[in-house]
């Protein structure tokens, strides 16, 4: 253990021997999150049950300069919430209380353990939701959403996580707790809020959130289209924005996705359909009537195979089930993926899925995708067998041909996943040498220290100090006297 | 190496040249700010000029204020110094136009007008509406986070705000965020620089989400015998399924502002969206407002044409910000707390927590002294009073932003001095004398 007795103590003394991890066996649970390529247990891991005791952890900390790793439910997919460097693990599981739920003023207040779901379930008796919903929505925590701004499918037409945080309570890594935002908006002076979330805990540890709540749609209506390509579903997607409608989700699933639901319980896709195209649209009835008519005649007109209509929320829920199962479906394609979600913009879809065939054929491996067409975040899950090492370089090479390919169409190298650990040396396809400077000393105003969680979210500092400034305009000489 | 005023013009006018740089006391006058002159008047046509204008400053420690139109020019504190404005209008190109994306990369200095023709043949807009937005930059209202009815449905400048270009102090020019959608790469720099008063780096280059121009949008008034029942009003349509676009609250002062019959409030509600949901939305806010013993007047297209002009114009505007439950009662805290001379109107965006007062004719005193006093009420959590535009008079007697916690404030503070260590970009202007 790498960690000092007097330390181990301080912090035993802060979350009482009930809240505090110390033993291999125990440290083990917490070595990664679900990807598990990556792998740190930290040297100790504690359980704070308040805001006052992740403020004393976070002194104890800084006063011994050891590092600190935030953790929610663990169900990140880049290697954020584990600790390369050793460290304490503050666990947020056990400070997950809803603190207060304001309709009339369309928000609550929450501990950054609660669960997302949990959230609206807490409200939606009273016709409320919290718009966020990635698909670990049952399991993965609010301040998790938080720092890696999390999206999910309904994300098209409600926004990404930062778009529904009012307010936070951050103990940044200055070693202070500050409240920052809240119900009221536009606090005069940065917008540290917007700033903060999607930080990925390098900034500090969020110890409260304050997120809007929407009052739910009056009528929800959902489409399913089958296509005999990914192409035409994709001009089906432009087809449907460029009408003026913005649905609630537009998620598409290719062949191989469509083969490995019907494979299993079976959601009953046609069998020769290239692409499955969801469509939801939710609003005021007559809207989402209109609207209904007018993408189920879109999807006609693009060539669609097939289209239903849910009548009902049991045909809904059937609509959606082959959906919900693409994740658990992809173990009848492969044992082991490489999965990302990189962005294209929406009308270059049909260009990246072409090149994204052209790479799995070139690598000789089978690209899955199940992904938000509506936003163009891709999902290709980039299956290969792992008992083959050639074939595991051959999936990353094919995954870093398509992070190219889709900055090259002028996309984004993550679009709801956040960085963490397995994209941060990717930054550079995006970002140039002065974009990342700016944030390497965005970073140190609020952890000037570098103990939040490091080696996350920016790729390791190229060289500290000098040497690493970024090209400045050249002055015309001749006119300096 | 320092160089003389006289080789600093020549210099910029090598720059800019002749047209870009301004020197005459005419043009130096027109853009004066707080009534201090600068020496020069710098307009790039190009984000390159740009950058070497802001390089030059930075080496040679002049203090630049970057200006859009100018018409938030008398928001904030007096400046400390102004050596430089630095003028974005040339910068108005569309540079990317992708409609099948409904997205748009903008040069900062287009105005709301130019954007809004341009987006309009497709059916696509950018929905912020600001007081006075047709005529404003969009680099200003992005700079200024500045929202209007709109904000109720579709959000802030920070929400649009997906891609920005911006030249650092020392010249620099710096891209955060991306051209799509949906990012989450890296820190989200658009953030931070949104509502940051050019500050941090001059707003160079916008990429904005934009949105479907509804296919039919109606107004009403909703006429209120008093303010409780208004706010009766506002909690029932929060509580129901309706998803109005516009929602403002309107005081005695801004219905005779609006030409409108006199009444103690009404509430101007626009749905937009197909004419068949259209009606049926109609109907059910009708149901609501007479539950409150309201009447619902049918409004023309012009209304919000009218209600932008009167927050436009005025010689003193406040922004209260609360809890969207707190608008109603903030509006009558503005209405007992503001001089009630016969020139002052007072509106809130009633689901979205900004309230807005203009005020004309009255003594910088007594408006001083209503701002301190609102400000015992709406202060940190509970909300912000900010002059957004007065007399420098009025906000050398009180603080034009008001009170940040001192936590949040020192982390601010550092921030700035990570990227301005020099002060030259509108220095004095933030809050806290940032």
């Amino acid at each position: 253990m790498a960690l000092s007795a007097q330390v181990v103590s301080a912090l035993a003394a802060i979350v009482g021997e009930t809240g505090i991890v110390v033993s291999p066996e125990g440290r083990m649970t917490y070595e990664c999150d679900m990807h598990t390529f990556y792998k740190g247990a930290p040297d100790v891991v504690v359980l704070p049950t308040s805001a006052e005791q992740v403020e004393a952890i976070v002194g104890v900390c800084r006063a011994h300069r050891v590092p600190i790793v935030p953790r929610g439910s663990g169900t990140g997919l880049i290697g954020g919430a584990m600790a390369p460097a050793g460290g304490v693990m503050v666990s947020m599981t056990r400070m997950n209380a809803i603190l207060e739920i304001d309709l009339a003023s369309r928000c609550a207040t929450v501990q950054p353990g609660l669960i997302n779901l949990w959230l609206t379930r807490a409200v939606a008796g009273r016709g409320w939701f919290f718009a966020p919903d990635p698909s670990s929505q049952m399991v993965s925590s609010i301040g998790g959403n938080v720092s890696t701004n999390a999206g999910g499918p309904h994300c098209l037409k409600y926004g990404i996580t930062t778009n529904h945080v009012l307010g936070l309570e951050i103990v940044t890594g200055r070693g202070e707790r500050l409240r920052l935002g809240g119900k009221a908006p536009d606090p005069p002076g940065y917008d540290l809020v917007g700033t903060a979330v999607g930080a990925e805990g390098t900034f500090g540890l969020v110890t409260a959130v304050t997120v809007r709540l929407l009052h739910a749609p009056e009528a929800v209506k959902t489409v399913l289209a089958a296509f005999r390509s990914v192409v035409e579903a994709s001009q089906t997607v432009s087809a449907i924005i460029a009408a003026g409608m913005i649905p609630a989700a537009l998620e598409m699933l290719d062949a191989a996705m469509i083969g490995a639901i019907n494979a299993g319980t079976g959601a009953g896709y046609p069998a020769d359909a290239g692409a499955v195209l969801l469509i939801e649209l939710d609003g005021p009835r007559a809207e989402v009537e209109a609207q209904g008519v007018r993408a189920a005649a879109l999807c006609r007109e693009h060539g669609a195979l097939s289209v239903s209509v849910a009548r009902d929320e049991a045909e809904r829920a059937l609509l959606w089930k082959g959906r919900k199962e693409a994740a658990g479906a992809v173990g009848r394609l492969t044992a082991a993926y490489l999965l990302q979600d990189a962005v294209v913009p929406r009308s270059k879809l049909p260009d990246i899925m072409r090149e994204m065939a052209a790479i799995g054929e070139r690598q000789g491996l089978l690209i899955a995708n199940v992904f938000h067409a509506g936003d163009g975040n891709l999902h290709p899950i980039i299956c290969y067998d792992d008992r083959d090492p050639a074939q595991l370089a051959r999936a990353k090479e094919a995954n870093e041909s398509l992070l190219r390919a889709c900055i090259a169409l002028g996309g984004s190298v993550t679009g709801e996943h956040g960085v963490g650990v397995d994209k941060a040396k990717n930054l550079p396809l995006q970002y140039g040498e002065a974009d990342l400077n700016f944030m390497y000393r965005l970073r140190g105003v609020f952890d000037p220290r570098g103990l939040m969680n490091p080696g996350k979210l920016l790729p390791s500092h190229p060289a500290c100090g000098e040497g690493f400034r970024p090209a400045r305009p050249v002055l015309p000489e001749g006119a300096w006297v | 190496m320092s160089v003389t005023a006289r080789s600093l013009g020549a210099v910029l006018a090598a720059v800019l040249g002749a047209e870009g740089l301004r020197e005459d006391p005419a043009a130096r006058a027109a853009a004066a700010v707080d009534g201090v002159t600068p020496r020069w008047v710098a307009a790039p046509a190009s984000l390159e000029a740009a950058a070497r204008v802001l390089a030059l400053a930075h080496d040679e420690g002049l203090a630049v204020v970057p200006r859009g139109s100018g018409s938030a020019q008398e928001l904030g504190r007096p400046p400390a110094r102004v050596d430089l404005v630095l003028d974005t209008r040339r910068l108005d190109a569309v540079l990317e136009w992708n409609p099948d994306d409904l997205t748009a990369s903008v040069q900062a200095g287009i105005t709301g007008a130019a954007l809004a023709s341009h987006l309009a043949v497709a059916r696509q807009w950018l929905p912020l509406d600001p007081p006075g937005w047709s005529g404003r930059t969009l680099g200003g209202v992005v700079a200024t986070q500045a929202s209007g009815p709109l904000r109720a449905r579709y959000g802030a400048p920070r929400d649009a705000l997906l891609g920005v270009r911006f030249v650092q102090a020392d010249g620099v020019v710096t891209w955060g965020g991306a051209k799509v959608v949906k990012s989450v790469t890296g820190y989200d720099v658009p953030k931070l620089l949104a509502g940051s008063l050019g500050t941090l780096g001059l707003l160079a280059e916008l990429t904005l989400r934009l949105q479907p121009v509804p296919e039919t949008e109606a107004t009403v008034l909703v006429v209120l015998r008093d303010l409780a029942a208004a706010r009766d009003l506002v909690a029932r349509i929060v509580d129901s399924s309706l998803q109005p676009s516009r929602v403002e609250l309107l005081d005695r002062g801004a219905l005779a502002a609006c030409s409108l019959p006199p009444a103690a409030a009404g509430l101007a509600v626009s749905i937009a969206t197909v004419a068949a949901a259209v009606r049926a939305q109609h109907a059910t806010l009708v149901e609501l407002a007479r539950a409150v013993g309201g009447l619902v007047e049918t409004m023309g297209p012009g209304f919000w044409r009218v209600h932008d002009r009167m927050l436009a114009h005025g010689a003193v505007r406040l922004r209260v910000t609360a809890a969207p439950a707190e608008v109603v009662p903030a509006l009558a805290a503005l209405a007992a707390a503001l001089p009630g001379s016969p020139g002052r109107a007072i509106v809130g965006s009633a689901t979205v927590g900004v309230v807005r007062a203009v005020v004309e004719g009255a003594e910088p005193a007594p408006v001083a002294d209503g701002v301190e006093r609102l400000r015992e009420q709406f202060t940190g959590e509970s909300g912000s009073v900010v002059i957004e535009r007065g007399p420098r008079v009025l906000r050398e007697r009180v603080d034009a932003w008001g009170p940040v916690a001192p936590g949040a404030l020192a982390l601010m503070r550092d921030v700035k001095s990570a990227f301005d260590p020099r002060g030259i970009l509108n220095p004095g202007r933030f809050v806290g004398g940032l």
